[in-house]
């Protein structure tokens, strides 16, 4: 499942830009993610969602694939297991950013891969919560750019 | 002796059910009520991917939670899991893969089980089994039937192919009809269509349940089954456990269709944790389990040619299929579309016929009996085809069937595919279908729609169908290597009171057998309907039996009785005789009462059953017992038919889909009870129409079920179907002294060609060709649109909204 947003941000490109690679201040803002370890390049960490009835905790890894500083190009891997057995997920986050007059324009495409019950059971939810959840994702990166609190209720 | 008043017969009744007073008010016993002293309970942990490496399994944390008895892996099971039976190898090189019920190495298909938690509690069991960690290694995953044919990626390596497989007749090889290419390439007309049979989910009431007993001095399994006696051979076979130290019982079963015609992981998981513990143990799924790891129905890729002359005869019809295993082979997966092989030519004479189909393996869960099995797709196929050609000649879809089929006369017919088809009459079926439904006024109608281009267009399928049913003559099963025979058993015992208990070979789980037996039984021997019991299911009262499937019961089972019967009432005139000091051969049965032909003496059924339980007084040599038991073995299959025709409802502008009229005017031969019959045909047209309409099992490209529950998985209910116009014609069958041919299936079969067909004769004129099953309100607006635009055919979405 492919899913793209875009936003803008009034901060320079060189600000995103770090910020988008501080792994500290990325995975915390996706809802329900905690970091356990982070090792350069490298990250262990969990995420906790609900999707309907179905309670889900993904543990795994992360990686950058990819940072292309010049090409304001920055690819993020990260795949998990739920801890009780119902399947695994996957994603695959690209985010370009973009100088514009006011700031930076960062446009970001998520292919996510999720399978086992949630897909089984969440056919029609997945879509829409993962957007949510991405948005709530996004949003609170943009926040820590402008120092504004995310516009998204938690 | 008083002069009886005249009896009503029995047969032909409408009586209501005996069982539903019972079943409907809760006084039933489904396997999961079954509650037993120490009981423990199982829960299953199944792969979340289609097809993996096991790499490691984690019990330790599931192991020590509170309740948990006992985790057992494939690896603990291994030694003495044995492999899933098939027991119908379709040909001697049929390639058939180690089918463990717990998997050991690999898993492949989603819902395959891994490991197996033992609790004392289910809840305790289910919460335990979310702590299992398993680790797996991926591996590439093949749903595609055609991709898996290929080979490009072989699901079972130690197979060295995904073809299973491949199933020929051929009739100019069984010297029943001409060469097939011959015939096509000398006829005016030949026409080329690809149908795919979707894949099904049986969707019964009551989820599948276990319970094993193995305290006692034999191991007692209750079973949400079809089939408790082939269970019971089937697992001492697997397990090497005694045949005779297993009792297996099935006690009140919610609705199977085919889906409860398996001998499954989770019986014998079941039995295997109960043996290791010592204690009772009970596995009840959820509806999520069921959907995911209870076998699925159809699943097959058709390519028909059709050979014809300009008039509309027929000249010969070729089939090639590819049939989806699914994983494993489960107990007849393999044999399902080779019954289908005998039906293509349906109700027709045709002159030539070839028939081949291969087998393939897929990361899904297997395929097996569902409603019709076989003989649904078979009919499908044709039925459309036989539209097609009238379209392609430009001829009335009735008219052009009047053209082929058997006329009434030319009974019995032996077929082109070698069947001998008994009796039929295809011409009263349809002509009073005709009429019920109005044919010429609909045409009309539909002609009037059509000139005012009314957005809302009517359409009219036709269907008329055959099938065989009966299963089956043991003879026949032989010689297509099915691993059993076909007789069916039953016993009919007398007690002091003149009571009769009726003891059936099959096993029936929402037939009505229970009802139709009693008549039966009541008519022959003038007894009361209710002084009948019918005892079923349980191998320990039912000692034989090949159970319930197929349209068999009546056809075969109901033979059994009859013969069981029959020998009853010859034991009774032997006592009557003596009771009536008159020579056996001059004593009359009628009506309960045995008489001396030509005087008015006569002693009752009652007195006899008396007289005989006392034995104070009976021929010399005479056993003290009335009771009798028979095993019947059919001649030949039934062959029931009829004709089906809807109008269907299409709003051109939104694709919805509607029945505006279904009429069915089935000939099943003589009918015991029209009110059994009428329900079966009504459950029949809705399992039909939902595969017209609305269901299909959906895998994703990973092997993700994606139809795992039944807000994704369209069951119809009521209002989402039409009101039904059901009746009959009466053919009986000549095999059997009933004559009677089995109802079962019958609407499942007939009706989802009648459907599809209706549909495209409403969307033809626009230039849509066909629309692939289930018919959704998208399918048929993608059509209707891709035909409007391009002019041509729409192509498949990729998958049902």
């Amino acid at each position: 499942m492919e899913l793209t947003h875009h936003f803008e941000v009034p901060a320079s490109k060189e600000t995103t830009w770090q910020t988008f690679n501080d792994l500290e201040q990325v995975v915390p803002c996706f809802p329900g993610a905690t970091l356990t370890e982070v090792d350069g390049d490298e990250f262990t960490g969990q995420v906790k969602v609900k999707i309907g009835p179905i309670s889900l905790t993904y543990q795994g890894t992360g990686r950058f694939v990819e940072r292309d500083e010049a090409a304001g190009k920055i690819v993020l891997e990260a795949s998990g297991k739920d801890r009780r057995g119902n399947g695994n997920a996957g994603a695959t986050v690209t985010a370009v950013l973009t100088e514009t007059a006011d700031g930076t324009a960062v446009d970001v495409n998520t292919d996510l891969d999720i399978g086992g019950k949630p897909a089984q059971f969440g056919r029609g939810m997945i879509q829409s919560i993962s957007n949510k959840m991405l948005q709530r994702f996004l949003d609170c990166i943009r926040s820590k750019m402008t120092d504004e609190q995310p516009t998204g209720t938690p | 002796m008083t002069i009886m008043e005249e009896r009503q017969a029995e047969i032909g009744r409408p009586r209501p059910r005996k069982e539903d007073a019972r079943l409907i008010t809760g006084r039933s016993r489904y396997t999961d009520n079954i509650t037993l002293p120490g009981m423990l309970h199982l829960a299953m942990v199944r792969s979340p991917l289609a097809r993996a490496r096991i790499t490691g399994i984690d019990t330790s944390a599931a192991a020590s939670a509170p309740g948990v008895v006992q985790v057992l892996t494939g690896a603990d099971l291994a030694a003495e899991q044995g492999s899933m039976p098939n027991a119908w190898p379709i040909t001697p090189e049929q390639k058939t893969p180690p089918h463990p019920a717990v998997a050991v190495d690999t898993v492949n298909f989603a819902g395959e089980i891994v490991a197996v938690v033992i609790a004392r509690s289910a809840a305790a069991a289910r919460d335990a089994s979310e702590l299992i960690d398993v680790d797996y290694e991926d591996l590439p995953v093949v749903t595609d039937l055609a991709t898996a044919a290929r080979d490009e990626e072989v699901i079972h390596p130690d197979l060295g192919t995904n073809r299973s497989a491949t199933w020929v007749f051929d009739s100019a090889q069984a010297g029943t009809g001409g060469d097939v290419e011959e015939a096509l390439a000398n006829s005016e007309v030949v026409i080329e269509r690809t149908f795919t049979q979707q894949r099904l989910i049986p969707a019964f009431m009551e989820p599948r349940s276990t319970v094993v007993d193995p305290t006692g001095e034999q191991i007692t399994m209750w079973s949400a089954t079809q089939i408790p006696h082939v269970l019971r051979v089937m697992l001492a076979l697997t397990l090497g456990v005694p045949e005779s130290k297993l009792r297996v019982i099935a006690p009140d079963v919610g609705g199977g269709f085919g889906g409860k015609l398996q001998v499954t992981p989770e019986e014998v998981i079941t039995l295997l944790a109960a043996r290791r513990v010592g204690k009772p143990c009970k596995y009840t799924e959820t509806r999520s389990e069921t959907m995911m790891g209870a076998h699925h129905g159809r699943d097959q890729l058709q390519t028909l040619r059709l050979g014809a002359n300009r008039d509309g005869t027929v000249t010969g019809l070729d089939v090639r299929l590819l049939a989806d295993m699914g994983a494993y082979l489960g107990l007849i997966t393999s044999g399902i579309p080779i019954l289908g092989a005998f039906m293509y030519n349906g109700i027709y004479k045709f002159s030539a016929y070839r028939f081949e189909c291969t087998n393939v393996f897929t990361n899904k869960v297997w395929t097996d009996a569902y409603r019709g099995a076989g003989r649904p797709e078979a009919t499908f196929a044709i039925e459309r085809m036989m539209d097609e050609l009238a379209t392609e000649l430009g001829m009335d879809p009735i008219e052009v069937r009047r053209k082929n089929w058997i006329a009434h006369e030319e009974f019995p017919f032996t077929t082109v595919a070698s069947l001998e088809y008994d009796s039929g009459n295809y011409e009263a079926a349809t002509d009073k279908a005709l009429e019920l439904f109005d044919y010429e006024g609909l045409r009309a109608e539909q002609r009037r729609r059509r000139e005012s281009g009314d957005p809302v267009q009517l359409g009219i399928g036709v269907s008329t169908f055959t099938e065989m049913c009966g299963l089956a003559p043991s003879r026949v099963l032989g010689a297509l290597d099915y691993g059993a025979g076909g007789w069916e058993y039953a016993q009919v015992r007398v007690l002091p009171t003149g009571n009769v208990e009726v003891v059936t070979g099959v096993s029936p789980h929402g037939q009505g057998h229970v009802t139709a037996w009693s008549q039966i039984v009541a008519d022959r021997l003038g007894v009361p309907f209710e002084n009948v019991e019918v005892l079923y299911g349980d191998t320990q009262v039912a000692q034989r039996g090949m159970d319930t499937y197929g349209s068999r019961s009546l056809a075969v089972g109901g033979m059994a009785v009859v013969a069981a019967t029959d020998k009853v009432v010859e034991k009774a005139k032997q006592v009557a005789a003596h009771m009536l000091e008159a020579a056996t051969e001059d004593i009359e049965f009628s009506g309960g009462q045995f008489s001396v032909r030509g005087t008015d003496q006569g002693v009752s059924f009652n007195d006899v059953a008396l007289a005989t339980f006392a034995a104070h007084d009976l021929p010399d040599g005479f056993e003290p017992s009335l009771d009798s038991d028979a095993t019947f073995d059919p001649e030949n299959f039934s062959f029931p038919h009829g004709t089906h025709l809807a109008a269907m409802e299409v709003d051109t502008e939104t694709g919805q889909v509607r029945v505006h009229k279904y009429v069915c005017v089935d000939d099943v031969g003589h009918v015991i009870n029209p009110l059994i019959v009428d329900g079966q045909v009504h459950g029949g047209l809705a399992q039909g129409i939902a595969q017209a309409l609305f269901e299909e099992a959906i895998y994703d490209e990973s092997g993700t079920l994606l139809t795992g529950s039944f807000t994704e998985y369209l069951v119809p209910s009521a209002p989402d179907l039409p009101e039904f116009t059901v009746d009959r014609t009466y053919t009986p069958a000549t095999t059997n002294v009933l004559g009677v041919k089995g109802v079962g299936e019958a609407g499942t079969i007939a009706s989802t060609p009648a459907i599809v067909n209706g549909i495209l004769d409403a969307i033809r004129h626009l230039g849509v060709e066909d629309v692939p099953m289930p018919c959704s309100p998208s399918r048929v607006w993608n059509a209707i649109q891709q035909a409007r635009t391009s002019g041509q055919q729409a192509p498949e979405p990729e998958v049902a909204p």
